[in-house]
């Protein structure tokens, strides 16, 4: 309860900081690399979610974060629905598939859970390549329109970026107040153990797929964005890398706090941005998968070393100032 | 080509896939067994000792001395991944271990990429590159080898895993750790061990396969899924995953031939999904909804 009361305040902060960096740094590069932590920082906040509070290990969001960016990509740029309903009818399908797919797969624990969503990704990928016709297949989806809600077209990098930064705060606000409620309780105490929260009169398996849809949905609506933003899509964006850069940011961040993905998510794209400014010269190829070297060793050494990830160190840090304040005070 | 001729030579490519797919699996249970770590960087390790082998015949090395430095580079590979980024670990849980063995596969694969580029390498088939002909299908004398790698792998471990004393510890290891460990058994040794072995492994089906399906960075994911999947379906064990590879293996070739091509490796992975699925609702729990 105590950590509450600091809420509005860190709240105010962030937000008015966010507020005031277009008119402090207007350079349009910084601003698409904020996009991309927002965006990236929906889906990591949803993947920290479902790992380290539910305890339920899903590699499969990447891929619904895949499917959001294009089934509002092909409705777009196929005319067929305006952009903006795009971004909802992607929302729909994906929570229907998810709905579809996660019923079977959240009955299944630890390791098995994890292959049979790292399956769920590979299929995905790999099915979005091959239907060509369809997806514009492993050369990329081309002509999707900006976007637009009710005649105001989201044209530059400061459009998106508030759009992209509300859509990620909006996530985390509803994320906080919904693991401080009945349902969150519940959800932490699955975690810790089944049985007892099962004798509580939880229910489990409803419990399980409401968390898993609720993150493939925020996956989708970030997707989506990203879609619109790139006015591009290609099924090898939502691949393997992609994944190792979510759990990336997910570890760097620390996911026993709601806020820690989203620190790791700004931490891993500055840290891509300086690796693509600075050793441009020295390798040979640029690549998502260059990237992930960097990544993966980052994983290796937070994981030995810092479990707790950055957000941890910080907690941490905290609640010694606080003894030492407290001590203080004493005396 | 006649029907027949066609059936022939998709089983012969299943089968061939099959015997690939079930020494990587077998690689998969050795790990899994004794350290319960499900080791994703499994598949690199077959990437790992085709790539090399290319890499250090294109350095001018003659292919039987590539082949050695290969899989001795690929076991030193594995065995650095066991002591650098698994032992260390405090928080023991599975899901730990999977994020560091994910992190280790693509840093492995980056690497690759960095050193070798992206495109598609070969090497020379071992022996002679005549086509035997059996019923208007094609056979190749490298389809041979694997088959025999296979054969060669699987009674080698049975033997070793039954009839030495090393091997009988190590079986005792993977059914109670604890029990191992009271009884004398270095399990820091044995993991280390595993982790060695099934790099080898893993190097020497990599090279053996290079000349029939071609290597590059990236093939490491599906080749090990592949594998993956071929254990889970065996349940671990070494029968229950040549049996589930060679039926892998046979639904890829026949469906790549009948159904589509593109989509050959969703074969498999839907087959994890489905066997993962269906073993959970197993049959006894429909039956008593029914009896209700």
């Amino acid at each position: 309860m105590r950590q509450k009361a600091n809420l509005p305040i860190s709240w105010i902060l962030l937000i008015a900081g966010l507020m005031l960096l277009p008119l402090f740094i207007p350079s349009s590069y910084v601003l698409g690399v904020m996009c991309f932590i927002a965006i990236y920082g929906v889906l990591a906040i949803g993947m920290g979610l479902l790992l380290e509070h539910a305890g339920l290990f899903s590699l499969a969001h990447p891929s619904w974060f895949g499917l959001g960016a294009y089934v509002a990509g092909i409705l777009a740029a196929r005319g067929i629905v305006p952009p903006w309903m795009g971004i909802i009818l992607g929302a729909v399908v994906v929570a229907f598939i998810s709905g579809v797919i996660g019923a079977p797969l959240l009955r299944l624990r630890g390791y098995y859970l994890a292959c049979a969503t790292f399956a769920v990704l590979l299929i995905v990928e790999i099915t979005l390549g091959q239907l060509g016709s369809i997806t514009g297949g492993h050369e990329g989806l081309m002509g999707i329109p900006p976007l637009s809600i009710g005649g105001f077209v989201l044209k530059t990098d400061v459009h998106y970026y508030f759009f992209s930064w509300a859509l990620c705060l909006g996530c985390l606000w509803f994320l906080s107040n919904l693991m401080d409620s009945r349902i969150g309780r519940a959800i932490k105490s699955f975690h810790n153990s089944e049985l007892a929260s099962k004798n509580m009169g939880v229910n489990i398996p409803k419990l399980k797929l409401e968390v898993f849809v609720l993150t493939a949905v925020m996956a989708s609506l970030a997707g989506s964005i990203l879609c619109f933003y790139l006015r591009f899509t290609m099924p090898s964006i939502f691949g393997f890398p992609l994944l190792v850069e979510v759990l990336t940011m997910v570890v760097i961040g620390g996911g026993k706090t709601l806020y820690g993905p989203l620190l790791g998510s700004f931490v891993t794209v500055w840290l891509r941005e300086l690796i693509h400014m600075y050793l441009k010269g020295i390798l040979p190829v640029m690549r998502a998968e260059v990237d992930a070297i960097f990544f993966g060793m980052l994983i290796i050494v937070i994981l030995i070393f810092m479990p707790g990830g950055l957000a941890g160190g910080i907690d941490q840090l905290f609640s010694l100032g606080r003894k030492v304040f407290a001590r203080d005070l004493d005396t | 080509m006649t029907i027949l001729s066609q059936v022939i030579q998709y089983t012969i490519s299943g089968i061939t896939s099959g015997s690939i797919y079930a020494i990587i699996g077998i690689c998969w249970s050795l790990v899994y067994l004794i350290t319960r770590v499900l080791n994703f960087a499994t598949g690199e390790f077959v990437m790992l000792g085709g790539m090399l082998t290319w890499g250090f015949h294109k350095a001018g090395v003659g292919v039987p001395v590539a082949i050695m430095l290969a899989i001795t580079f690929t076991v030193v590979v594995a065995l650095i991944m066991e002591r650098v980024a698994i032992r260390p670990v405090r928080h023991h849980s599975e899901m730990t271990f999977m994020l560091i063995t994910i992190a280790s596969a693509s840093v492995i694969k980056g690497i690759v990429l960095l050193k070798w580029g992206s495109e598609t390498r070969t090497i020379k088939p071992f022996f002679s590159t005549e086509v035997i002909n059996v019923l208007g299908a094609a056979i190749t004398s490298q389809v041979l080898c694997v088959i025999g790698l296979l054969a060669i792998v699987t009674i080698g471990l049975s033997l070793f895993l039954n009839r030495t004393i090393f091997g009988k510890a190590l079986r005792a290891s993977a059914i109670n750790l604890t029990a191992a460990r009271l009884v004398g058994i270095d399990i820091n040794k044995f993991r280390l061990f595993c982790f060695g072995l099934a790099g080898g492994l893993g190097a020497i089906t990599g090279i053996v396969i290079t000349p029939i399906t071609f290597t590059g960075y990236e093939i490491g994911l599906l080749a090990g899924l592949k594998g993956l999947v071929a254990a889970i379906v065996g349940g671990w064990t070494m029968i229950g995953t040549v049996l589930a590879a060679f039926a892998i293996g046979l639904l890829e070739g026949f469906g790549a031939g009948f159904i589509s091509a593109g989509l050959k490796d969703v074969f498999a992975l839907l087959v994890m999904i489905l066997f993962l699925i269906f073993r959970t609702t197993s049959l006894s729990t429909w039956l008593k909804k029914e009896s209700l």
